[in-house]
Order: structure tokens, then C-alpha cells, then sequence
């Protein structure tokens, strides 16, 4: 823009020229750092799988390698041209306190961060990413939408000496030395400066396992009989073939899924690291994408405490953490972070009390009256509200049993409902909305009238006085 | 009444002075509801031609008289049951006529307050008023005000929001 000769219009329309201190934009001349040349490469990595395994399935099934060999030559050369005229438009630049992006080769972008308001800078390493020694950056920002900038990928020592870069513009020096590298180089000490010790690889294994097993068997048993009693009916040559392909296929690709989802979580959370860093709790995790997330303590919403039913002899609970980036507008960010994959009673307390301070992690549940009981009549028994000292507690859940705890200050509106089968029994649902999207709320099922009613007020009540005791946080 | 009839609301601790609607709220919903069924028996009348002559309009005629009478009865009775009061902290409302609502909002965490009036609002002068929160899903409406009233309760909950001010 600027490089062209400015048109004849006035001098200076507005007053003296904008020389003023932070320039909007950098000009057109300025140097702009590149990603590193692998990056168009790994962003299409699933459609290179799938052109490398499509070209796999030919080669062998027809024979025909000189096809194979076409077809990975083509791709070869379109990416290559592909990335390296993308690359051209790809980069970023630090601009006295901006980051600026700039991406896109038919429509160009150009995304300003300003680094005065930087959340946090996390580095994420996908394991594609991990094979060529490269990570990517994710940058969130308070205020306004779609804050979150990604600067993918760099090479893995870049990305970090820009992240203490970024974070000491932005006026806050990278605290602590956070290398999700050197997880594997500081063994002796890698308990350090950790809340609780790293979950082993073998609780992990067999907690993934366990959580997965009951809906598994219930998946299995259910498809094995429908298909047992319908083949026994009909004839299981006749059924064998509908069948398989009707109903037990889907029912084998959901145990598909289930398994894969179970190992998808199990890579994610092993050689789980979580410590603190003064307001912030850093997380580090992962087997073959590590990640590193860092959650202000200032900004958790509420904590969720999930124990699967096969978990329960042995007194393992998971810790989640809500937590509500920005909420200007009613589309605000809201991640749960999960703070503590497995861990026993001890470390459940310990992370309980880090992410809200003198959060309890055991909690006494009232259930709902007997009356609501046919409602409802296996998740009765687990099912419960309590108001404690610090938070609204409600419990919820058959397979997986969940505890949520949503601190009193945390509580942004609180509704009462009462649908029509509730007012014949005089049952009512209270729920205590928290900053942020759908389903993190707390929700207190079929509880007397009267009693929810008085519960709705009293929260209220504890809302106001406990938001009185902190400073307001307007964002 | 028996004592479970009791709207979840009369049971709240303490006193509450529940301000009612305009009651030309009443007017404009009954009114839109017939517009919609109208609508509907004006879709329902095409094929009813078609398939039964020139009885058919008028089959879609009396299905509308009824259709109209059964909701503009209903919307009727729900106009009664909505309701705001304010508190020294929070703002109540409550609505439903067969599911109950009642929603609380505290005035510290109030972020967007919208006054909005469609076509047939605006000309019986009825304007509504919508409280939005951090928490999604969370939009409490106030409909049916007067203009004047509309503008003062969105003052006077702007100023408490301003005043006691709480962060998310």
C-alpha cells in the first residue's frame, strides 16, 4: 500500500503526519520472519497419509506401481510449488508491542496481537511436528473474538526464545524455565517444582483402560445378544449376511472409535505434568504431542471431579478445570483443562486446593427427594447438590459420576425451572450459571420446590458476599 | 389450589414485590399468535383446496377459529405469568405457563443490556428489554415495557451494574 506514490489528496487531512509512538503497522519494507519451510508440508499431513496410503491400496491391489509412482510424483511437485508460493505470504514481525501474522495466498490475512494484553503463550508440539523437530505457538489474547493466534510451525529452540520474547514485551518474563523437551533430560529432578508427582505410564494405562472397559462390554454385549437372538430366530446364514453389514458393522466402527478415543486420551495425558507458577498453573503433558498449557488460577470457574464407575474401588478421581478466557460478548472462550488425569485422594486434594484456593475435594451430597426417584432410578443414588463453604457442589452421572464445583464468586446468574411433571411432584432444577459456554454450568436435578427455591436465594446470597471479598476482574 | 399448584416462585424466602407487564403485552402477543396460525392456515388451505375443492378453505377456516381460540387462550394465560422484580442486588423474572422459569440475575454481573421493539410492539408501544451475562444461554428478556419505563429500568440497572461491579 504504502510503497505506491499517495494519491493527491491533502497533505494531511487529519493534522501532523502519524508519527505518533506505536505505529498500527509495520511498513511494507519490513523484514518478516519466516515459518519454517516444512510448515505447508505437515499442515496437509493427513491429506499426504491419505494420498500415500491410497497410493499404497493401488500399488497392491492392482499392481500397477508406475501409477503409485505418478501419483507421488504429482504430489510431490503440486505441494512443493504449493507451499513454496504460500510460504511467500507467510510470516510474522514484532512491531514495537504488536505481533503481527500475516498468512494466506488468495486472501491475504493480517492478524495484529497486541502483546499488552497477552494471556499466555503455549508451545504444542504434534507429534507430526515432533518428527522434524519443530513446534508451533499458541498466543490467546484477552479481549475480543477469536483471540487466539497460532504462529505454526518453528523449529522447537526458535519457538521457545520467541516465547520469552513475546512474554518479556509484554512486560512478563518467562517464569521458570518450561522446556516440555527437557521433560526427558531432567529426569533426577523431574518431580521438582511439580504439585503432585507424574502420573506413572501404567496408572495411566489401566485407568484409560478401565474408564473404557464398561461401555465397551455394554457395546459388545448388547450388539453380541441382538445379534445372537435375531440369528437364532431367523437363521444366522440368512442374518449373517444383512446383519453384518446393517448392524454389527457400525456397532464394531462405534468399539472402534471408543478404542481409539481411549488411546487418543491415554497419548495425550501421559507424562502428566502439572505445577505452579505464582497465579498460574502450568500444565505439561503428552506422549507424542506434547503440550504445555497455562491456566491463570485467577480465571477458574468452576472444577469438575469425574470418577468412572470402575475407578471407584480404587478411590481414583480426574480433575478438570474451567476456565473462561474472555467474555464480551455471549461467545466467550471456555476450555476445560484437565489438571489431573488419574490421581488418589491425596493428589486430587492437592490439585483441588491449587486451582481454587480451600477447595475440599470430598464433598457431602444431599440427594433429591424419594419421590423424584422413578425419574431416575439408577442415577438417584449418585445424584446430589450441597452448598459448602466455598462452592456450589452438585454430583451428576451413572457411568462416569461427576462432582462439579463452582466456587460462589464465580456464579454469574442462577435459574430455577419447573417443567410439568416436576410441579405435579413439586420438584424443581436450579442451575448456577458460570462465565462461558454451554454445559459448564451447575446443575442441581429434582429438588424439592421449596428447597430449591431457598437454595437459589441462599446462592445468591453467598454469590454476592464472596464476589465482595475479591477485587473486580472486568475481563 | 392444592399446594403443589403453586407456582415455584410464590415460594421464595422473603418478599417480593412482582411488577407486572403492560397490559397491552396481552394484545400483541395474542394478536402475533394469530398472524402465525393465520399463517399456517393460510399453507394448510393450498393443498386442502386441492385435494377437497372449494370445501377446503373452508375446513382451513374452521381449523384456524379453533386453532386461534385454543392459542390465543393459552398465550393469554401465559401473558399473566410473566413478572420482573428488583432487588437490591438482582433482578427476578419469572414466566411459563406449564414449565415454570425463574431466572436471577445479579446486577454485578450484567454486561450487555438491549432494548429492542418488533413492528407489532412498536405500534402499541411496547419495548423489551434483554439482560445478557458472561454465561452463555443466559439472556434474560423483560418484554412488554413501555418505552419510558423500558429506558428508566435499563438506567437504573446500568448504574447498579456500574455500581457493584463483579468480574466473571
Amino acid at each position: 500500500m504504502s510503497d505506491e506514490p499517495a494519491p493527491p489528496l491533502a497533505e494531511a487531512p487529519y493534522g501532523p503526519a502519524p508519527a505518533d509512538p506505536a505505529p498500527s503497522a509495520p511498513p511494507a519494507g519490513v523484514q518478516r520472519q519466516r515459518l519454517h519451510p516444512l510448515t505447508p508440508l505437515l499442515e496437509s499431513f493427513r491429506f499426504l497419509t491419505a494420498a500415500v496410503a491410497a497410493a499404497g491400496i493401488q500399488a497392491f491391489t492392482s499392481r500397477n506401481f508406475l501409477f503409485a509412482i505418478y501419483i507421488a510424483l504429482g504430489a510431490a511437485v503440486v505441494g512443493g510449488i504449493a507451499s513454496l508460493i504460500a510460504l511467500q505470504y507467510r510470516g510474522f514481525v514484532i512491531w514495537g508491542r504488536e505481533l503481527h501474522i500475516y498468512g494466506g495466498v488468495f486472501t491475504r490475512s493480517h492478524r495484529t496481537v497486541p502483546l499488552d494484553r497477552l494471556q499466555s503463550v503455549d508451545l504444542a508440539r504434534p507429534i507430526r511436528a515432533r518428527l522434524f523437530g519443530l513446534a508451533q505457538l499458541n498466543i490467546e489474547v484477552a479481549g475480543g473474538d477469536g483471540t487466539d493466534a497460532k504462529l505454526a510451525y518453528l523449529k522447537a529452540d526458535r519457538a521457545l526464545e520467541l516465547r520469552a520474547e513475546l512474554l518479556a514485551i509484554a512486560g512478563r518474563p518467562a517464569a521458570a524455565p518450561q522446556e516440555p523437551a527437557g521433560a526427558d533430560e531432567a529426569v533426577p529432578e523431574r518431580d521438582a517444582g511439580l504439585l503432585v508427582p507424574q502420573v506413572t505410564v501404567k496408572r495411566l494405562a489401566l485407568a484409560s483402560l478401565l474408564e473404557a472397559l464398561p461401555v465397551q462390554i455394554t457395546a459388545v454385549a448388547v450388539f453380541g445378544t441382538a445379534f445372537a437372538v435375531t440369528g437364532s430366530i431367523f437363521g444366522f446364514s440368512t442374518v449373517a449376511t444383512t446383519l453384518w453389514v446393517g448392524f454389527f458393522a457400525p456397532a464394531l466402527l462405534g468399539y472402534l472409535q471408543s478404542t481409539v478415543a481411549m488411546v487418543n486420551r491415554f497419548l495425550r495425558n501421559g507424562r502428566f505434568r502439572i505445577g505452579r507458577d505464582g497465579p498460574n498453573l502450568l500444565v505439561q503433558r503428552g506422549l507424542t504431542d506434547t503440550s504445555h498449557e497455562t491456566v491463570p488460577v485467577d480465571r477458574v470457574t468452576g472444577v469438575s471431579f469425574d470418577e468412572p464407575v470402575l475407578w471407584r474401588s480404587r478411590r481414583w478421581r480426574r480433575v478438570e478445570v474451567w476456565t473462561a478466557a474472555v467474555a464480551q460478548q455471549s461467545a466467550s472462550a471456555v476450555k476445560s483443562v484437565t489438571a489431573l488425569p488419574v490421581g488418589g485422594p491425596e493428589e486430587v486434594a492437592v490439585v483441588a486446593a491449587a486451582a481454587v484456593p480451600d477447595l475440599p475435594s470430598v464433598f457431602e451430597t444431599a440427594r433429591p427427594p424419594a419421590r423424584a426417584r422413578w425419574r431416575m432410578p439408577l442415577r438417584w443414588k449418585r445424584t446430589g447438590a450441597a452448598l459448602t463453604d466455598r462452592a456450589f457442589v452438585v454430583r451428576h452421572g451413572l457411568w462416569v459420576n461427576t462432582h462439579v464445583a463452582l466456587p460462589y464468586a464465580r456464579i454469574q446468574s442462577v435459574k430455577v425451572t419447573q417443567g410439568r411433571v416436576q410441579r405435579m411432584q413439586g420438584l424443581a432444577t436450579v442451575r448456577a450459571l458460570a462465565a462461558g459456554g454451554l454445559g459448564h454450568d451447575a446443575v442441581a436435578l429434582h429438588r424439592d420446590a421449596r428447597e430449591a427455591v431457598a437454595m437459589a436465594a441462599e446462592l445468591r446470597e453467598r454469590a454476592d458476599a464472596a464476589a465482595a471479598l475479591e477485587r473486580p476482574r472486568l475481563s | 389450589m392444592s399446594p403443589k399448584a403453586i407456582p415455584v416462585w410464590d415460594l421464595w424466602p422473603g418478599e417480593l414485590t412482582w411488577q407486572p407487564m403492560s397490559p397491552r403485552l396481552r394484545t400483541v402477543w395474542v394478536l402475533r399468535s394469530l398472524i402465525n396460525v393465520f399463517l399456517l392456515a393460510v399453507a394448510a388451505a393450498v393443498p386442502l383446496t386441492i385435494w377437497l375443492g372449494w370445501e377446503g378453505p373452508l375446513w382451513a377456516l374452521g381449523g384456524y377459529a379453533v386453532l386461534a381460540g385454543l392459542r390465543a387462550w393459552t398465550v393469554s394465560r401465559t401473558v399473566a405469568t410473566w413478572g420482573f422484580a428488583e432487588r437490591e442486588e438482582d433482578l427476578l423474572v419469572r414466566h411459563g405457563l406449564l414449565t415454570r422459569r425463574l431466572s436471577i440475575v445479579p446486577y454485578g454481573r450484567i454486561q450487555l443490556i438491549d432494548l429492542s421493539a418488533g413492528p407489532i410492539e412498536r405500534m402499541f408501544g411496547l419495548t423489551t428489554l434483554q439482560v445478557r451475562t458472561a454465561a452463555l444461554g443466559s439472556t434474560t428478556e423483560v418484554p412488554g415495557l413501555d418505552p419510558a419505563a423500558a429506558s428508566a429500568l435499563r438506567d437504573r440497572l446500568a448504574v447498579r451494574a456500574a455500581e457493584v461491579r463483579e468480574g466473571l
